[in-house]
């Protein structure tokens, strides 16, 4: 188990070397740099300013640089808000984004097995088509789309009780998180009803299922002990990508609901051409979705004994 | 085994006119037609029949195993020291699956949950029936594990399904099922996924519980040495009918279908002389959707007569507790069941004298 775990971190760091080497290179490929955006500027403060950044340096040069900063855990300074640097933007953000898509998950696994499971209890009868019908829209429609809804039906709503329900934008309270995490989890747990359902119908018609009824035991506990905890294996199995797809479909909410995220952050800096936030951004939310996939595989073997390893 | 005492033991289940169909988009699938049966305490009934005869179907439509939809008990009566229990409860809503009838099935690989420990499964039967708290239910499954025969019993109970052999699985299975101490065992092909050795080890388990607690067992199978060496009933089924019914030694010795003397011929022998070919039963078996209005074996049977074709045969006693379906034995019949004896009966193998 430990050794397991080591290997897969070593990996793991392999994988965000990768992930930077690419980012970086991807984004020096780009036409313009940081400075473009700011008013004309002569040549020699243009010279003075690239002399200061090591943008002068050819690119091998600044590449080595970089990660040699990155190694001490410095990802420097921000061009485009003055004397911010990188380090301070993601410790003040990330807690926000984190806190949005750990209620996203949240909300997306409980709902995902919750619907899912019930579908399959009421295969073909109305319940299990009127939520087929929810999960394929949920599936097809875009976040910001939801977002949008959402925000016009709490206006609606706000407005019709005429005092203030839930918050249409912001963030600083629980009431400020329901309303983003839902339309973030949306996607995710539409995906996962659909697999929880398929995994559920595959089980209750599986042979220790029915060992389970011959032993004469009550439906709730066939259900608990015997078919939900065997259905839930793939959803495991995917929450780690679950994960990638919630984050990256936060910066989109965070813009829509005005959330103050790293989400935010990173796609301004994207827009600005901000070399060290756009290469500090992608490297530690890389870092931390590597993470999260080995945490996921090493929680798998808890629930499932025939992947734990010596 | 003598023929006489097996009538005096008590019926323990008492099984009449069992019909059970399967609703499908082809149309309705007359699985089960008609079946009756009774099995004595500490004694053994096996069914045999080829696939899809409807042997599992009647077994599992009295423990209520049945997926409903599609399937449905059509007819019949099945009562367990005289009450009702279609559906595994009896007609108090006492729960007997489980607790009075335990079952153990064909796949041991596939019949026990993978995420759940050996022990905690068979606890589980003594939780739910016998109110035991789990401590004191797993210390009673490391002894069931031990009284089938288990190493190691208490390692081996927190154990999980795929650190067990296919035979050990299988007698983990037996454990779970007379945990509640079973006056009946179902055994639904129980030694078919196991190989030779194995299969001996499995039923020699099964004999020994059977006469330690004084317990039935059904056994569903379709191999004749199996049922040679195991049952003291027999029932011949064929397209969800049972076409013979008698002693083991009836069945052998006396086969009164031309069915039965099929498979008797059908059987392999390991006698150096008999380099004879396998004589397979020509033909296969009716389509069940449209079962045919005679004789269900009139189509692969050497004796059908004109009777056969549209008069379905009733039962005939040629024996005491010996019965038949089959038009030769009708007082008017001019050929007899000598006639059907074609085949050198060779003598049994694993068959007590």
């Amino acid at each position: 188990m430990i050794r397991y775990t080591v290997i897969r971190l070593i990996q793991g760091v392999i994988t965000v070397w990768f992930i930077a080497t690419a980012t970086f290179f991807a984004m020096h490929a780009v036409p313009g740099d940081p400075l473009m955006n700011d008013k004309a500027i002569s040549e020699e403060i243009r010279r003075n300013l690239e002399a200061q950044y090591g943008l002068d340096k050819p690119l091998p040069v600044q590449y080595v640089i970089y990660i040699g900063n990155m190694l001490k855990g410095d990802f420097g300074i921000s061009f485009a808000q003055e004397n911010r640097s990188v380090n301070d933007i993601i410790r003040e953000h990330f807690p926000v984004s984190a806190i949005l898509g750990i209620l996203a998950i949240t909300f997306a696994g409980l709902g995902g097995i919750l619907f899912g499971a019930l579908t399959a209890r009421y295969r073909n009868k109305m319940p299990d088509i009127v939520i087929m019908f929810l999960v394929i829209l949920g599936i097809s429609v875009p976040s910001f789309v939801f977002a949008a809804l959402g925000q016009f039906a709490l206006v609606n709503l706000n407005a019709f009780f005429g005092t203030s329900i839930l918050p249409v934008a912001g963030w600083g309270t629980l009431s400020h998180m329901i309303a983003p995490s839902l339309v973030l989890g949306l996607g995710t747990m539409a995906f996962l009803t659909r697999l929880m359902r398929s995994s559920m119908l595959e089980i209750v018609s599986s042979d220790y299922v029915r060992t389970a009824r011959s032993k004469g035991l009550p439906t709730t506990r066939i259900f608990l002990r015997h078919e939900l905890r065997n259905a839930i294996l793939p959803v495991v199995t995917v929450l780690g990508p679950s994960i990638a797809a919630i984050t990256t479909g936060g910066f989109v909410v965070e813009l829509v609901f005005a959330i103050p995220g790293l989400g935010r952050y990173f796609v301004q800096a994207v827009q600005q051409l901000d070399y060290t936030v756009i290469m500090g951004t992608t490297v530690f939310y890389g870092a931390f979705l590597v993470f999260m996939v080995i945490v996921v595989d090493l929680l798998y073997g808890l629930i499932d004994p025939r992947v734990r390893l010596e | 085994m003598n023929a006489v005492t097996d009538r005096f033991a008590p019926v323990l289940l008492d099984v009449q006119d069992l019909e059970v169909e399967f609703d499908t988009y082809g149309g309705t699938v007359h699985a089960v037609r008609g079946v009756s049966f009774e099995v004595h305490a500490g004694k053994t009934l096996a069914i045999v029949g080829e696939s899809g005869c409807g042997k599992s179907v009647t077994v599992q439509s009295i423990m209520g195993l049945i997926p409903s939809p599609p399937g449905r008990i059509v007819g019949g009566t099945a009562k367990l020291r005289g009450k009702e229990i279609i559906d595994g409860v009896t007609t108090d809503g006492e729960i007997v699956r489980g607790s009075q009838i335990g079952m153990i099935f064909q796949d041991p690989m596939t019949s026990l949950n993978p995420t759940m420990t050996i022990g905690d499964q068979i606890a589980e039967t003594l939780q739910v029936h016998r109110g035991f708290s789990h401590s004191q239910a797993l210390r009673l499954a490391v002894e069931l594990l031990e009284m089938t025969r288990i190493n190691e019993p208490s390692r081996r109970a927190r154990q999980y399904p795929f650190e067990f052999s296919g035979g050990m699985l299988q007698r983990s299975m037996i454990a779970m099922a007379i945990a509640c101490g079973p006056s009946i065992l179902i055994a639904d092909e129980p030694t078919t996924a196991l190989d030779v050795t194995i299969q001996s080890q499995i039923l020699d388990l099964l004999r020994d519980l059977q006469r330690e607690n004084n317990m039935a067992i059904i056994l569903i199978t379709h191999d004749l040495g199996v049922v040679a060496r195991m049952a003291d009933e027999v029932a011949v089924m064929y397209a969800g009918e049972f076409l013979e019914t008698g002693t083991a030694d009836d069945i052998f010795y006396s086969s009164a279908h031309p069915y039965t003397v099929g498979l008797r011929a059908a059987m392999p022998t390991n006698r150096d002389e008999s380099e004879q070919d396998l004589m397979p039963i020509d033909g296969s078996p009716p389509d069940l959707f449209a079962p045919p209005p005679g004789c269900a074996y009139f189509a692969r049977c050497p004796h059908a007569m004109e009777a056969c074709r549209n008069d379905p045969p009733p039962g005939f006693a040629v024996g005491s507790g010996h019965m038949t379906r089959c038009w030769l034995h009708h007082a008017d019949c001019s050929r007899r069941i000598d006639d059907l004896h074609y085949a050198a009966a060779a003598p049994l193998e694993g068959r007590d004298a």
